[in-house]
């Protein structure tokens, strides 16, 4: 009492401060524990946050394994090889299937025929539809318009040898340059996530793209090779 | 605050609940009388003709014209008789896509014509495909217009309607959180996950005159 004049002055406020006086030095570090741990939720929010960043899009949990090169080049994918040996324009396509019917397919753009061959390295395999790719991720399926039995598509990819055969795309005249060819594998019933592909740049630079255009025949004949 | 001489607070009655809670009712017979929230359609389907162009988002639809086929028979007398439908399409989305079968079993592009009135009831469907470029084919490729020919063959003894209208519906392209990274779906009339698909627009074609058609196989055979 005596140590303190002041308090005299104003007892009942007096009374009331040394009462929270007397609780206040245990509350003391709780205030600090409460922004500390207010600080470490909002530091384990952000972090989550953060972490949401880092998880993978929807093409990358799905998307295959994808073995890039260029055209000539032998790339080397996990189950087997391919190698893009030309790359051909045309106007029209004529096919000639094994009971010699002669068909003649056109299009409003261009027919875009892959000469390409592959081998598989342990178990024979077999490509499902190539697909070009353009430079703005459009993606092209080979066509329909050349039954499926005349190209890459058919024959089974044997181990030991190479086996050559063409995929053919119908695209517009705007969308070749810069594009890709996609060679995936034929997928099972439940379908196989992380399947290995080939992507080959088909070297269609703007010069390549006007090239491949004036050199466009009128028409490519295919023809069933059995 | 001084309260008002006579002890006027004692007098206020406590309206404020009742008159929200006949606010909040009236609002909601109200809402309830015109249809609810959700199910009210936005804006009645267009009414279109020969020539009319519908986007459906995914594609870009040129109804051009419908006229009736007759297909000789190859070895003697009668024949098949078809309904033949053109439509330019151009494909708008990123990939390759199919010309499908329409209705609401079907699959791809022709799904989205929802409906055809009068309906043909050709065993199996129509034929949907790109008829004109030597060999049919049932691509549609993304950046390129295709003319797509829907054909029904006529049952016998039925003659050919005077004109036909179409339920178009539109798509729209749905994120998957799944594998997939998307699909393209139809638009539908409501937020019910079976609401039927929303029409955007009703086309009416007059049938032209029957245009003879080669038989089956061509005249070499």
């Amino acid at each position: 009492m005596s140590a303190a004049p002041p308090m005299d002055q104003a007892s009942p406020a007096a009374a009331s401060e040394s009462r929270t006086g007397r609780r206040r030095p245990p509350r003391r570090p709780g205030r600090m524990r409460r922004a500390g741990a207010l600080l470490a939720g909002l530091s384990l929010a952000a972090a989550a946050v953060a972490l949401q960043s880092t998880a993978l899009s929807a093409e990358e949990r799905s998307a295959a394994l994808t073995w890039t090169g260029g055209l000539g080049e032998e790339v080397v994918a996990s189950r087997f090889s391919a190698r893009v040996k030309g790359v051909y324009g045309a106007r029209s396509v004529q096919t000639t299937d094994a009971s010699d019917k002669v068909e003649k397919a056109t299009t409003s753009g261009i027919f875009v025929v892959v000469t390409l061959e592959a081998t598989a390295h342990r178990e024979p395999q077999q490509f499902a539809a190539p697909v070009l790719l353009t430079d703005d991720d459009k993606r092209y399926q080979a066509t329909d318009k050349v039954d499926s039995s005349l190209t890459i598509v058919n024959p089974y990819i044997q181990p030991g040898w190479w086996t050559e055969g063409v995929a053919v795309f119908e695209v517009p005249v705007s969308a070749l340059t810069g594009s890709r060819i996609v060679l995936p594998l034929k997928n099972g019933f439940i379908g196989e996530t992380y399947q290995p592909e080939v992507e080959v740049d088909l070297g269609l630079d703007e010069a390549g793209t006007q090239r491949l255009i004036a050199d466009a025949k009128d028409v490519y004949p295919l023809t069933s090779t059995q | 605050m001084t309260s008002p001489p006579g002890g006027g607070t004692s007098r206020r009655r406590p309206i404020a609940v009742p008159v929200t809670a006949l606010v909040l009712s009236a609002a909601l017979g109200v809402t309830a009388a015109l249809g609810g929230f959700s199910d009210a359609s936005n804006e009645p389907p267009k009414q279109l003709g020969p020539g009319a162009v519908v986007d459906q988002k995914q594609f870009l639809t040129k109804f051009v014209t419908t006229r009736t086929v007759f297909q000789p028979d190859e070895y003697g007398p009668g024949g098949k008789r078809f309904l033949e439908v053109e439509l330019e399409v151009t494909n708008k989305g990123d990939e390759t896509t199919g010309t499908g079968s329409p209705g609401p079993k079907g699959f791809f592009f022709a799904k989205g014509l929802l409906a055809m009135n009068p309906a043909i009831a050709s065993d199996g469907g129509p034929i949907v495909n790109i008829a004109d470029e030597g060999v049919p084919s049932r691509q549609l490729h993304p950046g390129m217009a295709s003319t797509v020919v829907l054909r029904y063959e006529l049952p016998e003894g039925q003659e050919p309607p005077e004109k036909v209208r179409f339920d178009v519906g539109t798509f729209e392209f749905q994120e998957q959180f799944t594998v997939s990274p998307g699909s393209w779906t139809l638009e539908r009339d409501g937020e019910a996950d079976d609401s039927p698909p929303k029409v955007v627009a009703q086309v009416t074609l007059p049938v032209e005159a029957p245009v003879e058609a080669p038989a089956e196989r061509g005249e070499e055979g």
